[in-house]
């Protein structure tokens, strides 16, 4: 299959810019960065997959059917590239961002009228971050209809459920950020349920037996108090920005050393 | 050897046809990543993040809604304890996602879209993700204060104030609810349990043979729970029965 594609091309480029562009091309600084060269051949085409770090997370060869775009919906890897989105635009809004009782708010406020493109930025974390919890929910409901989840891929089906509960939590913990009436509430009302856990809630069956009470319940430790205040907007913080997405990226990189060892689905 | 199927073992297969991924493949990825970026942005240009009144404990407001991926569970509230509907429902759902590749050994029926050959799977899996979002639409869109049903978007309630009298199941605040007492709830349950159990064994005898007892109950488990969610539900909405079960320690 070692046929040169690039024979019957017809060339735009000047002479003089052609003779640079070799030039360019044979020195050494060049030749150690891109090793290969232009991949035009097909044992070019697998040895630029297969020596470079980046792209050696992508087979040197596909599977066509896997491929196809109404089989698979791009929808694992639009979640993966969102993640991306939201790692890039959140490290940029952490510098316009204090996680403390009376300047979130102002900070917030000043994103979107006195940094430039602050509101953009924030806009775009946000939607992409509801675009990500719709995405990653749209994979698995994929993979589920194609059956992906069978042998031999069950235990990534596992690994694949602890990242859709980690998507949701990330977007939980950034709901408080804002520390707006919206986000307040809402992480009011979803941590209330916590101090319901049966055993470890102070509200919850059995848990007066244990001694449990709002002070030092499952509830209190996920807070840091006995309602949201600056313990649980530092808390919020910290897991949102480092906890979880750590926790995510380690999970991340087994799901898909996984799915490059056992290839995509396909007809058995 | 089709529990340890790797790609190199696939890939030596007839039939099956492979190609370079440089440049079809990173080619699909640059131009998803692009179509991505510019739909997000052209999002974030036309539609700002909402961003409400600063935090303030004094202010509750009414009504006060989880984000919309938790709402369905927000939603459950209404007909469950919040240790239910909060603790050990999302609970059970992720034990249950987890339990599905291991409890549903048909090696043959993955990599296409196929219904006719695992029908059952097929119909419980869209069952529960539609009860999900069926519960987020209902919690996000027409709930409004108190938690009554609204219509969306319209500030009113659902066929005006004089439309919900006393009594009526969606008027959730001014319901007159009573509880079953606890023998007649342990016996329905039981013997909605035991039917719901031994039932699916008489009628297809060969999907229990070939699942086995462990795998069988471990899905008729969840099968009657999910059933029992709705089932709760209905009881509250047209029967105004609170609880099932009423103990000295918990109400289910």
């Amino acid at each position: 299959m070692a046929t040169n594609l690039n024979d019957n091309e017809v060339s735009f480029v000047p002479p003089f810019l052609k003779k640079i562009f070799e030039y360019i091309k044979s020195t050494v600084v060049w030749k150690s960065i891109f090793r290969v060269g232009y991949p035009d051949t097909m044992p070019k085409r697998m040895a630029v997959m297969r020596s470079s770090f980046y792209m050696h997370i992508f087979p040197t060869k596909v599977g066509v059917h896997g491929m196809k775009i109404k089989y698979g919906w791009c929808m694992g890897g639009i979640t993966f590239f969102l993640f991306l989105l939201l790692t890039v635009t959140g490290i940029l809004l952490m510098f316009y961002y204090v996680p403390e009782e009376h300047r979130a708010y102002n900070d917030m406020k000043d994103l979107r009228y006195m940094v430039p493109y602050g509101v953009v930025l924030r806009n775009m974390h946000r939607w992409g971050a509801h675009g990500m919890v719709f995405t990653v929910i749209l994979h698995m409901i994929r993979v589920f209809y194609t059956g992906s989840y069978k042998p031999p891929r069950q235990f990534n089906w596992t690994v694949g459920v602890l990242l859709l509960l980690l998507t949701l939590l990330l977007s939980f913990t950034g709901y408080l950020l804002p520390w707006d009436q919206l986000g307040f509430w809402a992480v009011t009302v979803g941590t209330n349920m916590a101090s319901s856990t049966p055993l470890l809630g102070y509200e919850g069956p059995f848990s007066k037996y244990l001694g449990i009470q709002i002070d030092n319940d499952i509830r209190f430790a996920l807070i840091g108090g006995t309602r949201i205040g600056p313990n649980a907007l530092v808390r919020a913080y910290v897991w949102h920005c480092v906890g979880l997405p750590l926790i995510a990226t380690a999970l991340m990189i087994f799901h898909f050393w996984r799915i490059r060892k056992d290839g995509f689905s396909g007809p058995m | 050897m089709a529990e340890t199927k790797t790609d190199a073992m696939i890939a030596t297969q007839p039939g099956y046809e492979r190609m370079a991924s440089w440049p079809y493949f990173i080619w699909i990825v640059l131009l998803c990543s692009l179509f991505i970026t510019i739909l997000i942005w052209v999002l974030s240009m036309l539609f700002n993040a909402p961003l409400e009144e600063a935090a303030e404990w004094a202010k509750t407001p009414n009504p006060a809604k989880a984000p919309w991926y938790f709402i369905g569970l927000q939603e459950l509230l209404v007909y469950f304890d919040p240790w239910i509907a909060g603790v050990l429902i999302p609970n059970q759902i992720l034990i249950g996602l987890i339990l599905i590749p291991y409890v549903d050994t048909v090696p043959e029926v993955q990599g296409c879209y196929n219904y006719s050959r695992r029908k059952f799977q097929f119909l419980f899996f869209t069952f529960g993700i539609s009860l999900w979002f069926f519960l987020i639409i209902t919690g996000q869109l027409l709930r409004g204060p108190s938690w009554e049903i609204y219509w969306p978007i319209i500030d009113y309630p659902l066929g005006g104030n004089e439309w919900i009298y006393p009594g009526h199941p969606f008027k959730a605040s001014q319901a007159k609810l009573h509880s079953l007492s606890l023998p007649v709830g342990i016996t329905i349950s039981l013997i909605g349990f035991v039917i719901g159990m031994t039932l699916p064994v008489l009628i297809f005898k060969n999907y229990f043979k070939k699942l086995g007892i462990i795998r069988y109950s471990l899905v008729m488990v969840h099968v009657l729970l999910t059933l029992a969610v709705v089932g709760k539900i209905f009881l509250r909405l047209f029967f105004g029965i609170k609880y099932v079960i009423v103990t000295p320690w918990f109400n289910i």
